[in-house]
């Protein structure tokens, strides 16, 4: 959890990107998905005959907002030496991506092994790729919704995230200030305030109980105590055991 | 598939779907086929026993690692990290963490001693994962006796690791800076024994498997892969060198010292199964060649992490006379540390090819993006091409050979 102290995360560098010429690691190469293809056609015929990896970036508020990332390296596609292949060139192409069209065209046809690195990207950050032959889903399943990669996505996934969380997740998510799963703080304590709301209501239908649970923070001669249907009706329950501050 | 010898209909079998299919089926093998090495499904269409199309279907042991390792601090997300090429965790480690140090720019000031054990450790994952992919590969080809060979002798290598990190399979022992604490007291006698035994010991396993005919009739000219091919479908690792391509990350991009070492790339020229399967073989000797080298440098101590302690936690016995070593203490474990914004690629030569890992800071105590260059995922994917024109049985050894492991294949 970041510090209260510490400058709010986000605001430092939206495009952490070739700001660090001390690492050169590799040549970059700015494009966008217009001049991709003759980007990637002219490094091809520079001699980048391996398309080493590709892979996605979402910097969530930075204009435009994907990045889809080439690393290409050039290697001799003949039998060689260690010698002979020495230290190969490496180049990396950073394409940007616009938020509201996340259409790239694919380079499937000129290099086979972006068939899955890109159906990667577009299943896990919703980014098209034309021209690819088989463009579906390969890590989630087929009839998932969402792309998990993105940074609005919720941690849990959407569907869990639309039921209540078990009491000790939303104590600790208000404590840690950030709601790891995208929620806004808001929403987090409106849902609080129901469950409370919920919960005083149960003690002031048995107020002997309430005052036993509040003589016994702990709570363990209450639970014993209570009766199995109060406890069914209580889906969120911030006072009960674990959750006792 | 006719069925000739006896009548379909008197059998009581609806004959239509063979007849009007042209000899054509479609089978799906896996993603509970104990051959496949992991979950990986294979919908293949055969004409008799020839393949004539495979389509490999990925993701069912999709974990969300990336995702998770977003929203770990710098110094967490190797855990999880070290979970996806679990047959050697700590070169996924290692690779991650000197990207992390790269962005840190302290990657110069690592001392000797944590870069020989780097190295080290890293050698010796590379002889325990060749060595479940040795056992059941012959497994998968009938030869069982190997198997128990390959396994003591990584069993003895999973000691090791538990010695030094706590852990058989994912100690977590790289760390940021250097190494989680400095070798044991009595690793290295355990480290000579394991030398000791390796020879004779590969010995009986090249006799076992090497020269074993059934063996060679299964893997010869099975799966061939041109080099063009290769570095086409993006090859890495003994698969790429099996090719006659002798492209090494250590040799080509050499990082932890590994320029210090005297070791040679083997390579075969045939590109089939086999070639992949004596590159591998020879790789193994190499690797000990190395931690023989290194094994030597070790009997000097010295430190074993960085003094900064910004970064590397103080050490244990002075958080309770110093102030400050007890607040940076605090602060590495509640709060971690942050890294200055920027984003770089590190490649590491694992044991399946290269592993690299595309980092991006955006100065916060998280990573903003940790993505994976999986190696078995790309090599995976050429069975696209080399399973056609092949024998259906033929598949397994070709999946074996290319020696995939799914925790990384689907992270």
């Amino acid at each position: 959890m970041p510090s209260p102290q510490a400058p709010p995360a986000g605001a430092t560098a939206l495009d952490p990107t070739a700001v660090r010429p001390d690492i050169a690691d590799a040549r970059v190469v700015r494009t966008t998905p217009g001049e991709l293809r003759a980007v990637l056609d002219g490094l091809r015929n520079e001699g980048m005959t391996m398309l080493v990896d590709v892979g996605g970036v979402d910097y969530l508020e930075r204009v435009p907002r994907y990045d889809v990332v080439y690393h290409l390296m050039k290697i001799t596609t003949a039998p060689a030496s260690p010698a002979q292949v020495g230290t190969p060139e490496r180049v990396r192409v950073l394409c940007g991506v616009p938020g509201d069209a996340p259409v790239v065209p694919s380079v499937a046809g000129v290099w086979p092994s972006a068939d899955w690195a890109e159906r990667e990207i577009f299943d896990l950050y919703g980014i098209t790729f034309t021209g690819h032959p088989d463009l579906r889903r390969i890590q989630m399943p087929d009839e998932w919704e969402g792309h998990p990669l993105r940074k609005d996505y919720p941690l849990r996934g959407p569907a869990r995230e639309r039921t209540p969380r078990p009491s000790f997740a939303l104590k600790s998510n208000v404590a840690a200030g950030t709601p790891a799963s995208g929620r806004t703080a808001a929403a987090l304590q409106k849902q609080i305030a129901q469950a409370r709301g919920r919960s005083e209501l149960h003690g002031a239908a048995d107020p002997a109980a309430a005052a036993q649970s509040a003589k016994h923070p702990g709570g363990s001669a209450t639970a014993g105590e209570a009766k199995p249907e109060q406890l069914a009706d209580r889906p969120v329950n911030l006072k009960s055991k674990d959750n006792t501050p | 598939m006719t069925m000739s010898s006896v009548a379909p209909e008197a059998a009581g079998y609806n004959v239509d779907v063979v007849e009007k299919t042209d000899n054509r089926m479609v089978l799906s093998m896996g993603p509970q086929h104990p051959s496949t090495h992991g979950v990986l499904q294979i919908v293949t269409e055969i004409e008799g026993e020839i393949v004539t199309k495979a389509s490999p279907e990925i993701g069912y042991l999709h974990t969300g690692i990336e995702k998770s390792a977003e929203n770990l601090f710098w110094s967490q997300a190797s855990t999880v990290i070290e979970r996806m090429d679990y047959l050697s965790p700590l070169t996924n480690a290692l690779c991650y963490y000197l990207a992390v140090e790269k962005l840190l720019a302290i990657e110069q000031q690592i001392p000797p001693r944590a870069q020989q054990v780097r190295v080290l450790v890293s050698e010796l994952s590379r002889i325990a994962s060749h060595c479940v992919w040795l056992g059941t590969g012959g497994i998968d080809l009938g030869a069982l006796t190997g198997f128990f060979y390959c396994f003591d002798l990584r069993e003895r290598i999973l000691d090791l690791f538990e010695m030094s990190g706590g852990a058989r399979m994912h100690p977590n022992y790289i760390r940021v800076g250097g190494l989680a604490q400095d070798l044991p007291d009595g690793f290295l006698g355990k480290l000579d024994a394991v030398i000791d035994m390796y020879e004779p010991r590969m010995r009986d396993v090249r006799r076992l498997l090497q020269k074993n005919p059934i063996l060679q009739d299964r893997m010869i000219d099975v799966g061939i892969i041109e080099p063009q091919d290769a570095v086409a479908w993006s090859l890495t690792g003994p698969v790429l060198r099996g090719t006659g391509i002798a492209y090494d990350v250590r040799k080509a991009f050499p990082y932890c010292g590994y320029e210090n070492y005297e070791f040679d790339v083997p390579t075969r020229t045939e590109g089939d199964a086999y070639a992949r399967f004596l590159v591998r073989l020879d790789e193994m000797d190499e690797a000990m060649r190395i931690v023989r080298q290194v094994r030597k440098e070790l009997d000097a101590p010295g430190p074993w992490q960085i003094p900064d302690t910004k970064f590397a936690p103080p050490p244990k016995e002075t958080i309770a006379l110093s102030m400050e070593a007890l607040i940076h203490h605090f602060k590495l474990v509640s709060e971690s540390f942050r890294v200055p914004p920027g984003d770089v690629y590190q490649a590491v030569e694992g044991p399946r090819g290269e592993l690299g890992y595309y980092v991006v800071s955006n100065g916060d105590n998280r990573p903003w993006r940790v993505r994976t260059r999986p190696p078995s995922m790309y090599n995976l994917q050429v069975l696209k091409k080399i399973a056609l024109g092949e024998l259906i049985a033929d598949m397994v050894v070709m999946i074996g050979s290319l020696d995939p492991v799914f925790g990384e294949v689907d992270r």
